[in-house]
């Protein structure tokens, strides 16, 4: 029984029973009419738990699911292992790149500085040289497998926070402006481009021309 | 006019590696006299007290940024004649538009050759 019928039905028993006086109506009848309240109450609360135990269920369900999506994101895997993992990585390529770099410029330097006499014995420094250089440009293998796991920890990350998003239908607040952002804005501080330079050599060339 | 070579050259980057590629390929032009500086704030302290004959600047350097230095030069009775030349990533229109109405005399994007920035010398210093 939906909750305004039962209401109804009350309130005709209440008018009928205000209307002719209850002293004055057979006792069977006021039992009756008792009777007919008592049940359209029982189906009114009875409907009314229903829906309130439906709410509280699906409540319950979305906490739940809420909790399973939390805990398949792996918040603290990715804080305590593969955020610091891939900050790691990324140190060492820096590093490496550094040294690398640092070899590969002292070699070309030293040559630069050299006066040659003796052409055999230049020739002699400079394969040498060379073969430094070739050895310090190893660095680029290590660091390009350091690279590709710091891809895929940020690959992990995305599709743990996609997935989450999802799931839960998050959609983004407005974010306020950090100092930091705002400073990057006010002076143009973009960063190189991706895939070349965005604006190339020659079309800023004609630009002071 | 000829170019004086031994003029000092400021140059200005936050990456050490980046510098000593400047001072390298300037040397192999014949610049003898090249000094240094990390960042926009040490370079104008550096320009306040001596006289150099060029800058070249990164853009992107904390806490002062190459765009602020270049703001700062040009401001300024004693430097604002100093040629100033930006080699930088930054390679969007605004940026090289920003830097050309705040007084730069040429512009180099990141990465560039020996050929580029010898090209680029000799259109702000002339013939050398």
């Amino acid at each position: 029984m939906a909750a305004a019928e039962a209401a109804i039905k009350i309130r005709s028993a209440m008018e009928q029973l205000k209307a002719t006086g209850v002293r004055e109506r057979p006792l069977v009848e006021v039992l009756s009419l008792s009777h007919q309240m008592a049940d359209a109450m029982t189906a009114f609360f009875g409907s009314l738990d229903k829906s309130i135990i439906g709410e509280f269920k699906y409540l319950a369900d979305f906490i739940q699911k809420a909790r399973d999506e939390i805990s398949g994101l792996q918040a603290n895997d990715i804080k305590d292992t593969r955020l610091p993992g891939a900050s790691v990585e990324l140190d060492a390529v820096v590093r490496d790149t550094e040294k690398a770099t640092e070899s590969i410029m002292a070699e070309a330097e030293g040559l630069m500085a050299k006066e040659p006499t003796d052409l055999a014995a230049y020739k002699a420094e400079v394969d040498a040289a060379m073969m430094r250089i070739f050895e310090a440009c190893s660095f680029q293998d290590l660091t390009g497998q350091r690279v590709t796991k710091v891809i895929s920890t940020l690959r992990h990350i995305e599709e743990r926070v996609t997935k989450f998003a999802s799931a839960l239908g998050v959609t983004d607040a407005a974010s306020q402006e950090s100092a930091e952002d705002a400073r990057k804005r006010e002076l143009l501080l973009n960063g190189p481009a991706q895939n070349g330079p965005a604006t190339s050599q020659d079309d800023i060339d004609a630009l002071f021309a | 006019m000829a170019v004086d070579l031994s003029m000092p050259v400021l140059v200005v980057d936050d990456y050490q590696t980046m510098i000593r590629i400047i001072r390298n390929l300037l040397n192999q032009l014949g610049f003898k006299n090249i000094e240094e500086a990390k960042d926009g704030k040490q370079a104008l302290e550096k320009l306040n007290g001596g006289k150099f004959g060029l800058v070249i600047s990164d853009w992107n350097m904390e806490p002062m940024t190459g765009y602020e230095l270049l703001q700062q030069v040009r401001a300024s009775d004693k430097l604002k004649a100093t040629p100033f030349i930006m080699v930088t990533a930054e390679s969007k229109t605004e940026n090289v538009i920003a830097a050309k109405k705040a007084g730069v005399n040429n512009y180099i994007v990141k990465p560039f050759n020996a050929e580029t920035l010898k090209g680029k010398l000799k259109a702000v210093l002339g013939e050398f």
